[in-house]
């Protein structure tokens, strides 16, 4: 068989296993097997664990647990809460400041937890009643958290960013970096939208001349606003501080995630009293409930990929790619537009391993930087958190705040995918946007 | 549609499709002991992994101790939590699958659907800790280690794949037995 025959029929067995229902990690793992036994030597089969074991045994893949318990740490924490409280006696004489205060919380508890879910979850718990309370639309409510909450794939330390960085063999510090610039433009896009709908929710309500809770001015004194620090400080502390300890050179990244994980358990059981074991239990359940489902994943990623290497499949799809010599923008375009439609099915994690070994050759010979190009792949991976008709971030909103509605969540997304999409556009046009900072901290 | 890089954590109570009832809910609660205690295990091995590797940092940058083993015994502990964990996340199918055509067909042929995803799945996983045990043995007989300055001994992460992914074919066949769910 020739090795397009063999790709196409590699291709759609994975087709065929994905979508029969076989969880991911063992669908992929099953047809790398069974294209091993037909096209490879016979001892290659042999040798699966120690593969599966060798690509695991990397030091960077397993920060993503010491992360994971990091992020669950605090998000079973009230640290969502207190940081929402905490920005909203803030900011709420700006227009519209209950939603910007939502946004700015997402992106900070993005960038602590690392889990988009995890920031639906804490912020939108007391974010959405608030919001809804004040006269704010559930749809837009929800919208607006679902699309805040995406940010956690963007941030460091985004386990996305991770493993692209190991698949693409890029620097996982200028990666992280990168995402610095993209996330505060999401987060000043959705922030802009939240005045702006505000504007136009209390102009209504004007007009309406009816008594409406949007119309309601707030006011917090002094004491109130210096009364919500306390609780908050430590987890920023906690940020900024893990980040220094990675970028001053005093810890690996591996380290960073471990020293991360500690220090976050540690600041909860000193701010909120949380270590008895009942508290303990459901951080470490919700790990490696997540993990395990992650590394599983990638682990059979990785053996698929080595397959599919093997048999030239990703070479030679590459090359054919190469071959069609495509403008570099349209490269782009088609690149991107493919990953927004696995975008429905798969989530990004698999996205990145089963798509990099194919698409990184052709971007690289079109002259992208591929530290630029991960992080334009992840924002439009964030629209797939949210868009219709399977976004994780719309059902998790769903599981909190039954009474909105699916149907209401998901208009109340669209805004967002459009602003993404915007993000996409400026990021291609501005670069700089994305690399400043790391090309600052680490030269070009 | 079970989706996304931090899909819905595996925690909680198992779901009704394993089996609680006659000869297979009596395995499937000697099944669930097993489970628990690798689960604790693994929680362990992860806490453990963010201590060495906090050490790591005090004792390189405050201490100046070398750090030549503090890496790969947290590579090893977290494989090791990853595997031995597996079936407890299974037990609550805590790992993704596309339910796409779930929403499609017809309520009989989803279950067949299902019940065929679930035996697949399982036959891959007996596989891999079919696999897997012949490299223990290998690693044992041969006393085969790793190739840094430490060489620590293969058969310790082997014997987590082995027992891990031979639980979960148990777990899967479990679950297959069942059937699925009536959605």
């Amino acid at each position: 068989m020739s090795t397009l025959e063999i790709g196409l029929l590699y291709g759609g067995a994975t087709i065929a296993a994905l979508f029969s229902g076989i969880p991911i990690a063992f669908a992929l793992g099953a047809v790398a097997v069974v294209f091993m036994m037909a096209f490879m030597p016979a001892a290659s089969v042999d040798t699966i664990a120690q593969n599966v074991y060798e690509e695991l045994a990397s030091i960077t893949l397993l920060t993503i647990p010491l992360f994971i318990l990091k992020g669950a740490a605090i998000g079973k924490s009230r640290a969502g809460k207190d940081l929402y409280d905490a920005l909203h006696t803030w900011l709420h004489r700006i227009p519209g400041g209950l939603g910007v205060a939502v946004v700015i919380a997402c992106g900070l508890f993005a960038a602590m937890a690392g889990s988009s879910p995890a920031t639906c979850s804490a912020i939108g718990s007391s974010g959405i009643p608030e919001m809804r309370r004040r006269g704010y639309s559930p749809g837009f409510a929800a919208g607006l958290v679902a699309a805040g909450g995406t940010l956690g794939i963007l941030l460091p330390p985004s386990i996305v960013l991770i493993l692209y960085a190991v698949r693409a063999e890029q620097s996982l510090g200028r990666l992280f970096l990168a995402g610095i610039g993209p996330g505060l433009l999401l987060v000043l896009l959705f922030a802009g939208y939240a005045v702006v709908h505000w504007r136009t929710e209390h102009r209504r309500a004007v007009a309406a001349g009816v008594d409406n809770e949007i119309l309601r001015q707030e006011h917090f004194t002094l004491k109130e606003k210096f009364a919500a620090l306390p609780r908050v400080l430590p987890f920023l502390v906690l940020l900024t501080g893990v980040m220094f300890a990675l970028y001053s050179g005093i810890a690996t990244p591996s380290e960073t995630a471990g020293l991360g994980a500690v220090l976050a358990l540690l600041l909860i059981a000193l701010v909120y009293g949380a270590w008895t074991l009942a508290d303990l239990k459901p951080i470490f359940a919700g790990t490696l409930g997540e993990s395990g489902m992650l590394l599983m994943i990638i682990g059979m990623s990785l053996l698929y990929s080595y397959v599919m290497s093997y048999l030239h499949i990703s070479q030679g799809a590459a090359a054919w790619i190469v071959s069609l010599h495509l403008s570099k923008w349209l490269l782009l375009t088609a690149i991107l537009l493919m990953v927004v439609v696995l975008g429905f099915f798969l989530p990004p994690v698999s996205i990145i391993l089963m798509t990099a070994p194919i698409i990184l050759p052709p971007l690289r010979d079109a002259g992208f930087d591929l530290v630029w190009f991960g992080i334009v792949m992840v924002v439009v991976m964030e629209m797939g958190l949210i868009h219709p008709p399977v976004g994780l971030n719309i059902f998790v909103l769903n599981r909190i705040a039954p009474d909105i509605g699916l149907g209401a969540i998901i208009w109340g997304t669209l805004p967002f995918v459009v602003l993404i999409g915007v993000a996409v556009v400026i990021l291609s046009v501005v670069p700089g946007i994305a690399m400043w900072l790391p090309d600052l901290v680490y030269g070009k | 549609m079970a989706h996304g890089i931090d899909a819905a954590a595996a925690g909680g109570p198992p779901p009704p499709d394993v089996p609680d009832a006659g000869v297979l809910g009596a395995v499937q609660r000697g099944v669930n002991a097993i489970n628990d205690l690798m689960a604790v295990l693994s929680s362990l091995a992860i806490g453990l992994a963010g201590v060495i590797l906090t050490w790591e940092v005090v004792g390189r940058y405050f201490l100046a101790i070398p750090s030549d083993w503090q890496d790969e015994l947290s590579a090893m502990l977290l494989i090791g939590a990853t595997f031995a964990s597996a079936a407890w996340t299974q037990a609550r199918r805590g790992h993704v699958a596309i339910d796409a055509l779930g929403q499609i067909l017809p309520p009989g042929a989803n279950r067949i659907r299902r019940r065929l995803a679930d035996l697949c799945a399982g036959v891959f996983c007996a596989y891999f800790a079919l696999k897997s045990g012949q490299l223990l043995m290998e690693a044992w007989e041969e006393g085969q280690t790793t190739p840094s300055a430490w060489g620590s001994p293969l058969w310790i992460p082997y014997l987590c794949m082995t027992v891990g992914m031979g639980l979960l074919a148990v777990q899967q066949a479990l679950q297959f037995l069942n059937g699925p769910r009536r959605a």
